[in-house]
């Protein structure tokens, strides 16, 4: 009787051990609760090349808890992406929505910092959790003490970009582009400005544009008349692939680095062979070998048909987070917060994760070059 | 580093005039500012992607994409215009009309191609930079640039010495004096529209070209901009806006290469301000259709 | 009552939106009336809200007197705005103030008093609902006193044909100049409810896109009808709202609701309370 009893057990933990993802389907305290997390995200409108990486990022988690590769601890979680359309209007009444409707208890999101700055102190006034993915402007964790951020500031991302870069370089003159009506970028420009005097170099051109150029020959002229040894790119990727392919075909021979609105694959589908060696001061690494990320590009790349970006890696990663508390039982707003308030790491695809006193995630950026179809440690 | 200015300007400039063109025509003959154009710009350069992206040579993908961007001008007409001309309902109302049509547009091209850019060519089109003294340009450039005045030069010839032509001129004189000497209105109309919007298309597939690069936002950079250049080339003169299109490139780039470049907005709209202030009519003057 | 309380407690940021877009259609709306398609509003609405942010913030004003300065300067300009187009008309004064719109922002979006691209962020909260709709009561009430006088029957002839409104001697160019300041004072008075209702300001809330919107709003409703103009921008304002199950349709959806009012019912919204079929001007 004993030893048929036995050879069940035995059976059964064989045949449990076996099936994928089995060994992850933990039983957590908050097994069998439903939690439905609120994310704002701008999968229409100007931001939508952003949103839609992140939109896509949350429903490859809602399959990964539900097949166990995100480990909830058994709970029913999900993420539910709500489409703010780039009107700050609708991001307002989403966060209006989500902190009053009872039964979300954290939102993830908005997609850009001038949206964060609209509807974070929505969530101050309600005591409600938020965690930014991509709001990487100066002060949003600054609004209020339940705002929490997952994305490495500029401020962290650039000034250890620039000192790596020089070790190398010793470049002593450098102009700088950057874009002018959007606080991502602007903050670039300053930090690129002042880190590289820090080095000693000089800052012989400025040069600014706006979101949505596309010519950038007379900036380019004008810099590549003052022959700096660098050229700083403050810009997402729509903008710095032109200026890149556009300094490849005035034949500009500079070293050229940005921040992290230039970690994606798009740079070298178009602005080819220009973009070879061009460094990326970025937030993650696609290659990186954190826990789950090459496996995470892989199921993305099969579920989409492209791979991830910065975005998608850090909405990802948000939910990672989000799951690891859930799995200790925090269920409900103010357990999420205090949740938060008390992680100690986190293993993400961005690497392990970490909250210093200000909300904002402990880490250093990871200096990258573009080789042929992606990135290298530089 | 002015001749190298000077260069830039005249690339700039000569897609702006191509762009222009097709608008001015349409107001021009009908009093209508088409705020659709834009978005047929946009939808050219994604259907001329969609060709190569089927392994089509360039040229046949220019030559479908121009097509297409003519036919969906027709079609505009049709659906959004005609019925408006029908009952007699003046200048603001199909402006309004233009917008929805932009929108729907855009929301089209969206739900077929997404949010992502799109590339003629993964990886940059191989044309390695050309230089000629203190110049420098790539050959892709030089054949774009070649390209948009070749259409323009073609358009004039077809206003000035074929019966459409001149039709298309009589009509935006007087339309009733037209009918009255037989010409065919709505088939005019239909042309004018057929032209003005392959142009325009024409101008984004160059554009893609150019950058490489096709967007849903395409259409938003150069809307306005098409209106500054009209506005000082004179609403319905082709010559104005071909002039104007360089000028506006020039005022740009030269905004720019003098360390202006983030007021560079406020000097394209404060020209064309001035000029609606001072010489409403423009450079070339009179809502009539000139002579290219 | 709880459920009015729980009702506002979920929606009050979209009542208060409403209300400022209604004020917004309004400013249009009065230019409209008049024949004129002066596309300048969202401009006056961003100098107002700038004006009236930095005066609280920068110069500690109290609320009321920093919406009074706001509201003077955005009259002011656009009393002066009303000068070098006074001859335009049509579609040529529509773009001559759209390019006033686009210089303002740039201009807004430049210097550094008011945050540039950044934005300016940290306006003191303390405008409510109440106090919104009790600007929208106060505006409508205005317009509704105006409604009865000479000079609502001089901007209708004006607008019906400026040059016969002349011949029966209604000095059209006053009618011009009056309405293009009024609607830049209620524009204002927007613009500075919205800077303390939403209390972040950016460059790019008062651009062409926005003018475009508002333009939206007033056509829906009923380009000559007041009540049409808040109907519109209520209605407009509530529907991504109400389609957002349409998801990835919302976009198309908004194109074809436009089209087809154009088309099929050009009277807008306000079909469903004029009797009689109101002329839409052939020459705004």
């Amino acid at each position: 009787m004993k030893k048929t009893l036995l050879c069940a057990l035995a059976l059964t933990l064989a045949l449990g051990t076996a099936l994928p993802g089995a060994a992850a389907l933990t039983k957590g305290p908050a097994a069998g609760k439903t939690v439905k997390v609120g994310v704002i995200a701008d999968v229409t409108g100007s931001g939508a090349v952003y949103g839609t990486m992140q939109r896509n990022a949350y429903d490859l988690a809602n399959d990964d808890v539900k097949t166990g590769i995100i480990d909830a601890g058994g709970a029913n979680l999900s993420f539910d992406v709500e489409d703010a359309a780039s009107d700050p209007a609708q991001v307002v009444n989403l966060m209006q929505k989500f902190t009053t409707d009872g039964a979300t208890p954290l939102v993830l999101g908005p997609t850009l910092s001038g949206e964060a700055f609209r509807a974070f102190p929505i969530a101050k006034a309600a005591n409600f959790p938020v965690m930014g993915t991509s709001t990487t402007a100066e002060g949003v964790t600054a609004i209020g003490p339940t705002i929490f951020r997952d994305s490495l500031a500029e401020s962290q991302a650039i000034p250890p970009t620039v000192a790596r870069v020089q070790q190398t370089w010793h470049a002593k003159t450098v102009a700088i582009i950057y874009g002018d009506d959007n606080a991502f970028t602007k903050t670039d420009g300053d930090l690129f400005a002042r880190e590289f005097q820090k080095t000693g170099a000089s800052v012989v051109d400025t040069e600014t544009f706006h979101i949505g150029d596309k010519d950038f020959g007379p900036a380019l002229t004008k810099i590549a008349s003052k022959k700096p040894d660098a050229i700083a790119i403050g810009g997402l990727f729509p903008e710095a692939t032109q200026i890149i392919a556009q300094a490849g075909k005035l034949g500009i021979k500079a070293h050229m680095l940005g921040g992290n609105g230039l970690n994606s694959t798009q740079m070298y589908q178009t602005a080819g062979p220009a973009s070879l060696g061009v460094v990326v001061g970025a937030a993650w690494f696609i290659g990186g070998k954190y826990t789950g990320n090459l496996e995470f590009v892989k199921r993305f790349k099969a579920k989409y048909g492209t791979t991830p970006d910065q975005f998608a890696a850090q909405a990802y990663a948000a939910a990672q987070v989000v799951a690891s508390l859930v799995k200790a039982g925090a269920v409900t707003k103010d357990a999420l917060l205090a949740g938060l308030r008390n992680v100690h790491v986190v293993q993400t695809v961005l690497g392990p994760i970490a909250f210093d006193q200000n909300r904002d995630v402990r880490a250093a950026p990871v200096v990258l070059k573009i080789v042929k179809g992606g990135f290298a440690y530089f | 580093m002015l001749a190298q200015q000077l260069v830039n300007g005249l690339f700039l400039g000569a897609v702006y005039a191509l762009f222009a063109v097709g608008y001015t025509l349409v107001f021009g003959v009908l009093d209508i500012l088409n705020l659709a154009h834009a978005a047929i710009y946009m939808i050219a350069a994604f259907t001329a992607y969609s060709l190569v992206a089927h392994g089509l040579p360039i040229g046949v993908a220019f030559a479908g994409g121009t097509i297409l961007a003519g036919t969906v001008g027709i079609l505009l007409d049709r659906i959004a215009f005609a019925p408006l001309r029908r009952r007699n309902a003046g200048t603001l109302v199909p402006l309004i009309s233009s917008i929805g049509a932009a929108i729907i547009i855009g929301a089209i091209a969206r739900g077929i191609y997404g949010i992502d850019e799109r590339h003629f060519v993964d990886g940059g089109i191989d044309s390695p930079p050309i230089h000629i003294g203190p110049v420098t340009f790539t050959a892709v450039e030089a054949i774009i640039f070649a390209t948009a005045i070749a259409l323009m030069l073609v358009l004039s010839y077809v206003l000035r010495a074929t019966t459409l032509g001149r039709n298309i001129r009589a009509v935006s004189q007087d339309r009733i004096a037209a009918a009255l000497l037989g010409v065919n209105i709505e088939r005019t109309i239909a042309a004018t529209f057929f032209i003005a919007s392959a142009l325009g298309g024409a101008a984004g597939i160059l554009t893609g070209l150019e950058y490489n690069s096709v967007s849903i936002d395409m259409a938003g950079s150069i809307e306005l901009k098409g209106l500054a250049v009209i506005i000082l080339g004179g609403m319905g003169s082709i010559t104005g806006a071909v002039i104007g299109g360089f000028v506006i490139g020039a005022v740009e780039t030269l905004a720019v290469a003098y360390g202006l470049s983030e007021w560079r907005d406020a000097l394209t709209f404060g020209v064309m301000f001035v000029i609606l202030v001072a010489r409403p009519a423009g450079i070339f003057g009179a809502r009539a259709l000139r002579n290219a | 009552m709880t459920f009015f309380a729980q009702f506002y407690a979920q929606h009050s940021r979209l009542l208060d939106e409403i209300g400022i877009n209604a004020l917004l259609a309004l400013s249009l709306s009065v230019s409209l009336q008049a024949g004129q398609l002066a596309l300048a509003q969202a401009g006056f609405a961003g100098i107002a809200a700038y004006v009236s942010a930095i005066a609280s913030m920068q110069y500690r004003w109290p609320l009321f007197a920093s919406i009074l300065l706001a509201v003077a300067c955005s009259t002011l300009v656009a009393a002066l705005l009303a000068y070098p187009v006074r001859r335009l008309r049509g579609i040529f004064l529509a773009i001559a103030t759209v390019g006033f719109g686009e210089i303002v922002r740039v201009i807004v979006n430049n210097v550094s008093i008011t945050g540039g691209a950044e934005g300016l962020s940290g306006i003191p909260n303390n405008v409510n609902t109440g106090i919104i709709y009790s600007g929208l009561a106060l505006v409508a009430l205005a317009l509704f006193g105006l409604s009865r006088t000479k000079f609502a029957l001089a901007v209708a002839l004006t607008r019906e044909d400026e040059a016969a409104a002349r011949g029966v001697g209604v000095d059209t160019g006053m009618v011009r100049f009056a309405s293009l300041a009024l609607g830049g004072a209620i524009a204002g008075l927007a613009g500075a409810l919205y800077a303390h209702a939403f209390y972040f300001l950016t460059p790019a809330d008062f651009g062409f896109p926005r003018m475009e919107e508002i333009l939206v709003w007033c056509v829906i409703g009923g380009v000559t009808s007041p009540i049409g103009a808040v109907a519109g921008a209520a209605f407009l304002s509530i529907l991504p709202e109400i389609i957002r199950g349409l998801a990835d349709f919302r976009e198309i959806t908004n194109g074809v609701i436009l089209l087809a009012v154009i088309l099929f019912a050009p009277s807008g919204l306000s079909v469903l309370w004029r009797s009689r079929r109101a002329t839409v001007p052939r020459d705004a």
